[in-house]
């Protein structure tokens, strides 16, 4: 077991190491070589200017740049962003919290209901109650994300005022506020976001428990389990769950990138100060070195959470490797 | 066996029902030009027409700069089904390319393709084609197609690499080589057709996954230009108005849902017919 | 007369009916009974219906098949009865043991916890209790090093203690029938006489009715005191098992009698 996760951490590692160099290929010999480009703008002090000249190596080969870019990477230093008047990596040290906390939180969320949903739909299976949520599984599916972030924004922000539209609220003021009610603040400007990413999440969750559920409620066992004189709700939850959720585990791990996507667009809708509304300011300014770094750091997230949810599936599921 | 496939599919309500909205949504976009009641880029009268909610004369109202946005939905169809299309072949024709050639060839060529498939599908799409887009600038649709295209080979890559080593292992392979066949005439007359329905399967979970990405990319800017019309962009001609203006949204909305939707439904029941023993899903 | 235990009327079991097509028989009328701590074997070769008979008297047929007749079980309407009046009865008063050890054991969870679970289905409401009457009974049915074992996983243990701890979960409470569907046919010979001998025993010593299912009438043979032999859906005999050994009136019997004969007579 502990070969495998050395092998996961290898294998996210080399991902990681992937995306770095493809971000600074494209920032180095992109067409007018943005990154220069941004450095030489006209509201980069001159200090901070020569300063990242130099630790850059702008006048050297590419082969010399690379490696010093590397090194910097390493330690943490991003570069100089023109459109926030700091260093990167300050402002991405600020922005990452709140994207892991939107992310972890909708993760945690949708897969629970996902999971329950799922359970419903097995115990009244092919019933009412199986299809009418397997009609609202296949709509989570079908629409994507960002447009249900727009619905619930323009509908439930918006026009009904139930929930904020923008923001995390006024968590900023540090200290104006008791900490009880800069959380519940910070809970009520988090709901739609997450809720709408926990949303997609159940979904998928749901529809790929429901069918491992099914084809495990099959097998042998489940049939000595009611011969016991179980209630088929306790056949169900201790019998069939246990050997079926570890692959929907595995399979959420797989979707991770694309929920990173997803979350990305969300932030950007709802104006939640992560990862993506960075990007996209950053995307808007033209600031190049904070681009592909919201682009790298969001593609670590993905890659550290799959990582996670894999050692997830392997924690739950080895037993079955070991039957013969 | 694909015959039967096809006949399992045939009487399959679901996939009746998914094949028709894809193929309204084909018919739809392709004759756009001559089913569309107005010029989509015409604004005949810039104030007395603008958020006009649906009526008669414009049956899914008229966006902000007072232009007909049934017209726009139709020829928005046009472009974003046309990318979406456009990509999803370029994937899966690339993908299967790559998963063939590491599958036949095998060695140090297997290695590298498994490998980088390996790395590049944790990366998050959306986020890869942002990134290039913004580096090398807005983009014309046929670039759109190239890029969006070019980085989901992944998936179908896996899949066909899968199905052929599998069936290259089988007795009928090995016949055929005995008696002299190429490799190339093994691909192309065993193993293709063999992994055509997975491939169909590949393909329409592709433009599931295309048609959405698309769309983000046009609504936040990235995408198809205005005045040039896509089901995404005309969302984001909206912004400012959508509390007011519903018909801005729920069109494209719906329009982008049904689509992938089918798609979905598409890809689950051809699943289903391969299979071929009646599920009980 | 005493009341019959077990009174098994015309029973009739059909799979399909789906899409139209027409519904197959399985069990064509079926009538026999088991009086109280009888042994009665169910003869039939593969295909005979005997499986689905042993599943339509606890009610798990599988949903595709239905099961029509009258099956009276200590005064209680099977066929007829509410859900929850079944769940009462299985294992309590009526248990099955199934054929294949390996996968009638839940794979992630450890056999004594699966022993314990019978009593706790029932109301016992004591983790712990329930946990030490499982160990018991597990050594009572001759699990060697119980209290060990019971934390082992289905996949740690030899077939022929797997099948062990099903019958310390079907007699855990002390039914007053047993059902064992093939209770040997998948372990080796040797393993089957000790599983044989076991069941003979426990049957003896509780005064328990046991109704045994198989396609070997040397397994019925040894623990049987009468032999149903069921062909193609209905009962062709019904006789006390030496009865049918000496002098089978069906064909089908006698074939199934001539399929043993050398074994059986030597016993």
């Amino acid at each position: 077991m502990t070969r495998r996760l050395v092998a996961r951490l290898l294998h996210a590692a080399a991902v990681c190491a992937v995306v770095a160099t493809s971000v600074f290929l494209l920032l180095h010999f992109a067409p007018g070589d943005p990154f220069a480009t941004a450095l030489d703008g006209a509201d980069v002090p001159p200090s901070v200017r020569a300063e990242w000249r130099a630790r850059y190596g702008f006048d050297q080969p590419p082969g010399e740049r690379f490696v010093r870019w590397a090194g910097a990477l390493a330690r943490g230093e991003l570069g100089y962003s023109a459109s926030r008047h700091r260093a990167v990596a300050d402002v991405v040290a600020d922005a990452m919290p709140r994207t892991v906390l939107l992310v972890g939180v909708a993760l945690l969320l949708g897969f629970a209901a996902g999971v329950g949903i799922a359970l419903v739909q097995t115990r009244h299976h092919r019933r009412w109650q199986d299809r009418f949520l397997g009609a609202l599984t296949l709509g989570g599916v079908a629409v994507p994300e960002f447009l249900v972030a727009l619905l619930a924004m323009t509908w439930l922000g918006a026009r009904w005022r139930l929930f904020p539209v923008a923001g995390i609220g006024g968590l900023g003021d540090a200290g104006a506020w008791p900490l009880w009610e800069r959380i519940i603040d910070l809970l009520w400007h988090l709901a739609l976001p997450a809720g709408v990413l926990a949303l997609a999440v159940a979904s998928r969750v749901a529809r790929h428990q429901r069918v491992a559920l099914l084809g495990v409620m099959r097998e042998d066992y489940i049939r000595t389990a009611r011969a016991k004189g179980l209630g088929e709700w306790d056949v169900i939850v201790r019998h069939a769950l246990p050997n079926a959720i570890g692959p929907v585990i595995a399979l959420l791990g797989l979707a991770l990138p694309s929920l990173v996507g997803g979350a990305v667009l969300i932030e950007r809708i709802f104006g939640w100060p992560g990862m993506g509304l960075t990007l996209f300011d950053a995307l808007l300014a033209r600031d190049y070195p904070l681009i592909l770094a919201a682009v790298l750091l969001a593609t670590v997230l993905a890659v550290v959470a799959r990582t996670v949810t894999d050692a997830v599936a392997e924690y739950v599921a080895p037993r079955r490797a070991r039957e013969t | 066996m694909a015959a039967n496939t096809w006949h399992r599919l045939r009487d399959d309500r679901g996939a009746r029902i998914a094949a028709g909205v894809l193929a309204t949504a084909a018919i739809a976009a392709t004759f756009a030009p001559w089913i569309a009641p107005y010029d989509p880029t015409l604004q005949p009268d810039p104030v007395g027409l603008r958020l006009v909610s649906p009526s008669w004369q414009h049956p899914f109202g008229t966006d902000p700069f007072s232009r007909d946005v049934l017209s726009r939905i139709l020829h928005g169809a046009r472009v974003s089904l046309g990318v979406a299309a456009g990509a999803m072949l370029l994937s899966v024709t690339l993908g299967a390319a790559l998963g063939a050639l590491a599958a036949v060839v095998g060695g140090w060529v297997d290695g590298v393709v498994s490998g980088l498939v390996d790395v590049l599908i944790a990366m998050p799409r959306l986020l890869v084609v942002i990134a290039l887009v913004a580096t090398f600038g807005t983009l014309s649709p046929w670039w759109l197609v190239a890029l969006i295209g070019g980085s989901g080979w992944l998936t179908t890559a896996r899949i066909v690499r899968a199905e052929f080593r599998d069936h290259l292992q089988r007795e009928y392979v090995l016949a055929a080589r005995a008696l002299g066949a190429s490799r190339w005439r093994i691909v192309w007359h065993h193993l293709l057709p063999a992994v055509a329905p997975q491939l169909a399967v590949a393909a329409a979970l592709a433009l599931a996954a295309v048609i959405p990405l698309e769309a983000a990319l046009s609504f936040v800017g990235l995408g198809v230009q205005p005045p040039l019309p896509s089901w995404g962009n005309i969302l984001l001609d909206g912004t400012d108005y959508l509390t007011t203006a519903w018909w801005l949204v729920v069109f494209p909305v719906a329009a982008v849902s049904l689509t992938v939707g089918s798609a979905l439904v598409m890809a689950d029941r051809l699943r289903v017919a391969i299979a071929g023993e009646e599920r009980d899903l | 007369m005493n009341p019959a235990l077990l009174s098994v009327e015309h029973l009739q079991v059909d799979a399909g009916g789906a899409r139209g097509a027409a519904p197959k028989p399985i069990l064509r009328g079926v009538t026999f009974a088991v009086q109280p701590g009888e042994t009665v074997g169910v003869l039939g070769a593969s295909g005979s219906g005997k499986t689905s008979l042993a599943l339509a008297l606890l009610g798990l047929l599988p949903p595709a098949l239905t099961a029509r007749g009258r099956v009276l079980f200590e005064g209680h309407e099977l066929l007829t009865a509410s859900r929850g009046a079944r769940r009462a009865l299985r294992g309590r008063r009526l248990s099955i043991v199934f054929q294949e050890p390996l996968t009638a054991l839940n794979p992630r969870m450890r056999v004594g916890a699966q022993v314990a679970e019978m009593a706790r289905a029932h109301g016992e409401r004591d983790a712990r209790r329930a946990m030490r009457g499982a160990v018991d009974m597990l050594g009572r049915v001759g699990l060697p090093e119980a209290d060990v074992r019971a934390w082992r996983y289905p996949h740690e243990l030899s077939g022929g203690e797997r099948q062990r701890v099903l019958l310390a979960m079907a007699l855990l409470l002390d039914p007053a029938l047993l059902i064992a569907d093939e209770p040997t046919s998948a372990l080796d010979v040797t393993v089957q006489a000790q599983v044989l001998e076991l069941l003979h025993a426990l049957q003896r010593e509780r005064g328990m009715a046991l109704l045994l299912v198989s396609h070997d009438l040397g397994v019925i043979a040894t623990s049987c005191a009468r032999t149903v032999v069921l062909h193609d859906g209905l009962v062709v005999e019904d006789v006390p098992t030496r009865q049918l050994l000496t002098a089978p009136e069906h064909p089908q019997a006698q074939a199934l009698v001539d399929a043993v004969r050398p074994a059986v007579r030597s016993a």
